[in-house]
């Protein structure tokens, strides 16, 4: 950009002082998209917190005689072969989901920020050590990683989630590595270490809040990912095992009649869709709203 | 140019071997016996013992890590434990119908993805802009297994245009290969068009802001001219990464389509090895798998280098 | 009387932001004769870019930019000219050079294909004629071994070469005017020299105007005929270059030239001008210089003054009441230029 239009944009910006977070923040409210998916993720949560109380049968419960058939006013979405509800499914369903997803992306993200951080500050054979590792996990699609551990270690929740948590620990060290490395020679980083702050109070207390943004937004996005993998993986059956609903599992039995009872994959899936598109918006609104350059536009 | 090819090609090598290592440490040392995990708790002791020798799991890790080596360098990827056939040989049946499978969806994506991304970066900010962020955004949120779903409910059952089972034809019948190709290219190449929408606009949109982009109006040259010669070489650069990143998403895919669609594949038998428990059979397609990874990655770099001189002279 | 070959009258450029719109440059006006060199000096940020890319045409964005005003290159008004007309102007009549020769040039394109396009595009030839004078125009601003150059990528080349290249691109078609905008504070202080050498000698040839953007005087004093001086988006001094060194009449021109370091004279203080250049939303009214200037007056804060000549010297004009009551109270004209 021209000097001219650098200093048109730093004039024309409120003369106010924000913290990072705060411009976040602002820019986000602005966003009316984000919101939209925020709202959304956290009304699914929601329900899903509350299924025991939300669904109106049992999820296991079978109704043999009201077998297969289409929504009507008792079942709100139909029942599926054993007569079970659709709806409680999907719901007690969205625990799973959700559950695997929030638990997977935390790990990830616990786990990859501090390498990536550590990898950054401290750098020469710790930083190789760490991102050649890192480039070795990357390599594995998400998808075939838990269909290794899954395989290797057995289907269950906790499996599920140290192979999806496997896959973005990674991605979280690299996007946390880089700003690392540009503020850790920054002044006031120094004046720190002349304080005798210790190597990690600098990098958890001084350098995490400037990658905090970067972390945010894929953190959103890899939710997304993690639901739609676990989706998969309980389509393919390598997910938890029935008779506990699940997304992926409901969609597997429908898909086997889809002819007869197509509703049963289609509301399922519907379900998987809704969640996984919420949380990719609103992990686009964040990513618009922490890019200072998408912003100043 | 050649040489930048050859450093690329040499240098795939130690990726290699770390990605074959990773799956021989993944595959040997989980917790358990793999051979108790393979024939069940109530296993005899002698049968254990016979699959375990079988398998090479009595020698040391080393040992083990050796002839895991040795074998891939001959080319021998084992035998699968069901049907005692060579992996080779299944996967050389298998191998093309997932390449085209994915090839297909890539060009899918790049066809459809591409023309939508620029429409949005030219049109910034404008009902076109918004519906195709949208869309494209939409369009990845889809579980593959989903569209496919979707499709097959459709194309196959509604409007009966599809078969709804498609089935492993020769390699010669190209117009009936295509015709059976075609759901399964479009529910994953659904998510590529999302990806590459994205990753399009906003490479464009970057590239528009450039400097030399000012220089090319400054010279009046024609709009057409600018962007096709000046905005999209530089523009592609990123999308050529998206493209090889989510090249690995399309493989895990295939695995569903595969499924859904009852198709012939990689994916297919990955899944199947998995639930016969064929230990063998899963170790020697996850090998072709780190293999075909590595050499996508390669490829990625080597496009880098036709794309941008830049990186040439490294 | 002969004409000017740049016309430019009360040009103002307005940005919109979140608060409204706001002019960026406000009634910038003044004449470019043929074969002469303008330079268009002021600090950072006061309009001197705005001004060459507006009459270039080259500012983003209509929704968020609006210009105002006239300005007329040969004779054609160029401000309603359609994006098609503009677009045979640019390049072809009127070019432009830009301060960061290495983001200005494509990188992924060989430079002989870069200098070649605006003949391609402008001048109907075909690729091969167009590369042939391409090479010529690289030796004509003196690249060593220019052939082999013609193949090379830009980043291939030094800084120095990159904007030889850039203004071998800018004068393919033989333009009438070349704005040049901070071209040489990006480079060396020893290519710096040749660059300018260059753009002189190759002004001189043909006969082109230039337009010549910097900041620093020591370039305005080597290289310019006249001078307009800017400050916070308006003209507040035009003269030629002689006039405005040796007779400095409106204040901020004289704090310029009074803070810089001269070899010649004894300076016991650098006059640093204190303040700061206010901001484009927070501009005060009446006379924009005025909260920083020494001779300020209860009135200048009233009404902005407008652009008058000097009763000595019709060609030297300047934007204060003050000055101008100064030299002849009984017969401040006002917009003298028509």
């Amino acid at each position: 950009m021209t000097e001219a239009s650098v200093s048109l944009a730093a004039a024309a910006a409120p003369a106010r002082r924000r913290g990072a977070i705060g411009t976040i923040v602002a820019a986000f409210n602005a966003n009316k998209t984000a919101w939209l998916g925020l709202a959304v993720f956290l009304a699914i949560a929601l329900a899903a917190a509350l299924a025991p109380w939300l669904a109106p049968f049992d999820p296991i419960e079978q109704h043999i005689a009201d077998a297969m058939t289409s929504p009507n006013a008792t079942y709100w979405l139909g029942t599926d072969t054993f007569g079970r509800d659709l709806l409680s499914r999907i719901l007690w369903g969205a625990r799973i989901s959700i559950v695997i997803g929030v638990a997977s992306m935390a790990a990830g993200v616990i786990v990859g920020s501090a390498l990536g951080l550590m990898a950054g500050y401290w750098g020469g054979r710790i930083e190789q050590l760490i991102m050649r590792s890192m480039d070795v996990l990357l390599s594995f699609p998400t998808l075939i990683m838990g269909l290794l551990v899954v395989a290797m270690l057995g289907p269950s929740m906790v499996n599920l989630i140290v192979a999806m948590a496997l896959t973005m620990v990674p991605k979280f060290a690299r996007v946390a590595r880089a700003p690392t490395i540009a503020i850790k020679e920054r002044d006031y980083i120094e004046a720190c270490r002349a304080l005798g702050y210790s190597d990690l109070r600098i990098m958890f207390v001084h350098i995490l809040p400037n990658v905090i943004g970067d972390i945010l937004v894929l953190a959103s996005l890899w939710t997304a990912t993690a639901i739609r993998i676990e989706a998969s993986l309980s389509f393919i059956g390598l997910g938890v095992k029935p008779p506990t609903a699940t997304w992926g599992g409901i969609i597997r039995e429908g898909f086997d009649n889809i002819m007869d009872a197509p509703w049963i994959s289609l509301y399922a899936g519907l379900a998987v869709l809704l969640t996984v598109f919420a949380l990719n918006l609103l992990g686009d609104g964040l990513r618009d709203a922490v890019d200072p350059r998408l912003r100043g536009e | 140019m050649v040489a930048f090819i050859a450093k690329r090609l040499l240098s795939a090598i130690p990726t290699l071997l770390a990605v074959l290592t990773v799956l021989f440490v993944i595959i040997r040392i989980v917790p358990g016996d793999p051979a108790i995990a393979i024939l069940g708790d109530n296993a005899t002791a002698e049968a254990v013992a016979a699959l375990r020798e079988r398998l090479g799991l009595d020698h040391p890790l080393y040992a083990q890590y050796r002839d895991f080596l040795l074998m891939i360098a001959q080319g021998d990827l084992g035998s699968s434990m069901a049907t005692g056939q060579p992996v080779w040989d299944e996967v050389r049946s298998t191998l093309p119908y997932t390449l085209e499978l994915t090839i297909a969806s890539i060009l899918i994506g790049i066809a459809f993805g591409l023309p939508i991304g620029a429409l949005a970066a030219t049109n910034r900010n404008t009902i076109i802009d918004y519906a195709a962020r949208i869309g494209s955004l939409l369009g990845l949120s889809f579980p593959a297994f989903y569209t496919a779903i979707l499709l097959i409910l459709a194309f196959s059952i509604e409007l009966g245009w599809f078969p709804v089972i498609s089935q492993g034809v020769p390699l010669t019948d190209v117009g009936n290969r295509l015709y059976n190709l075609a759901l399964p290219a479009i529910s994953q190449g659904l998510i590529m068009v999302g990806y590459v929408a994205r990753a399009s606009r906003s490479s464009i949109l970057e590239v528009l802001g450039e400097d030399y982009v000012r220089t090319a109006r400054a010279k009046g040259l024609d709009p057409r001219v600018i962007i096709l010669r000046h905005v999209m070489r530089n523009a592609l650069i990123p999308i050529v990464t998206v493209v090889g990143l989510y090249l690995g998403l399309l493989i895990g895919n295939s695995v569903l389509t595969e499924i859904v669609f009852n198709r012939p594949g990689i994916g297919k038998l990955i899944v199947e090895a998995l639930s016969q428990r064929d230990y063998t059979l899963l170790q020697g397609l996850m090998i072709v798998f780190a293999f075909f990874i590595v050499l996508v990655n390669m490829l990625t770099d080597i496009a880098y280098g036709l794309i941008d001189p830049r990186v040439r002279r490294q | 009387m002969p004409e000017p070959l740049l016309k430019v009258r009360d040009l103002t450029t307005l940005f919109k932001t979140s608060t409204g719109w706001f002019p960026a440059i406000r009634d910038v006006s003044f004449d470019v004769w043929p074969n002469e060199t303008l330079c268009l000096v002021g600090e950072s940020g006061c309009g001197k870019s705005i001004t060459a890319l507006s009459i270039m045409g080259l500012l983003p964005g209509k929704k968020m930019r609006r210009t105002e005003g006239e300005v007329v290159l040969d004779g054609q008004p160029l401000l309603e000219l359609p994006d098609k007309a503009m677009r045979a102007v640019r390049g072809a009549k009127m070019s432009m050079i830009f301060q960061e020769p290495m983001t200005s040039l494509n990188p992924v394109l060989p430079v002989g294909l870069q200098v070649a396009e605006p003949l391609i595009a402008h001048g109907g030839l075909g690729r091969a004629a167009a590369e042939a004078e391409a090479l010529r125009l690289l030796d004509l601003v003196r690249i060593p071994d220019a052939s082999q150059r013609m193949a090379q990528y830009p980043h291939q080349l030094s800084g120095g070469m990159r904007q030889r290249v850039m203004i071998a691109m800018a004068l393919a078609c033989r333009p009438k005017i070349l704005f040049a905008d901070e071209p040489t504070t990006a480079l060396d202080v020893t290519i710096q020299a040749q660059v300018l050498s260059l753009l002189n000698d190759l002004r001189a040839d043909t006969g082109m105007s230039l337009v010549l953007i910097t900041h620093d005087l020591g370039v305005v004093a080597s290289m310019a005929d006249r001078v307009a001086v800017m400050y916070a988006g308006e003209v507040v001094e035009t003269a030629s270059v002689e006039a405005l060194f040796a007779r400095p009449t409106h204040p901020y021109t004289e704090m310029l030239l009074g803070s810089i370091p001269r070899a010649d004279r004894d300076v016991d203080t650098l006059v640093a001008i204190g303040g700061q250049v206010p901001a484009i939303d927070a501009m005060p009214a009446g006379c924009r210089f005025a909260p920083r200037c020494f001779l300020a007056e209860p009135g200048c804060r009233a009404a902005a003054p407008a652009l008058t000549a000097l009763r000595s010297d019709e060609r030297h004009q300047i934007r204060c009441r003050v000055r101008i009551a100064q030299a002849a109270p009984e017969a401040m004209r006002a917009g003298a230029i028509r």
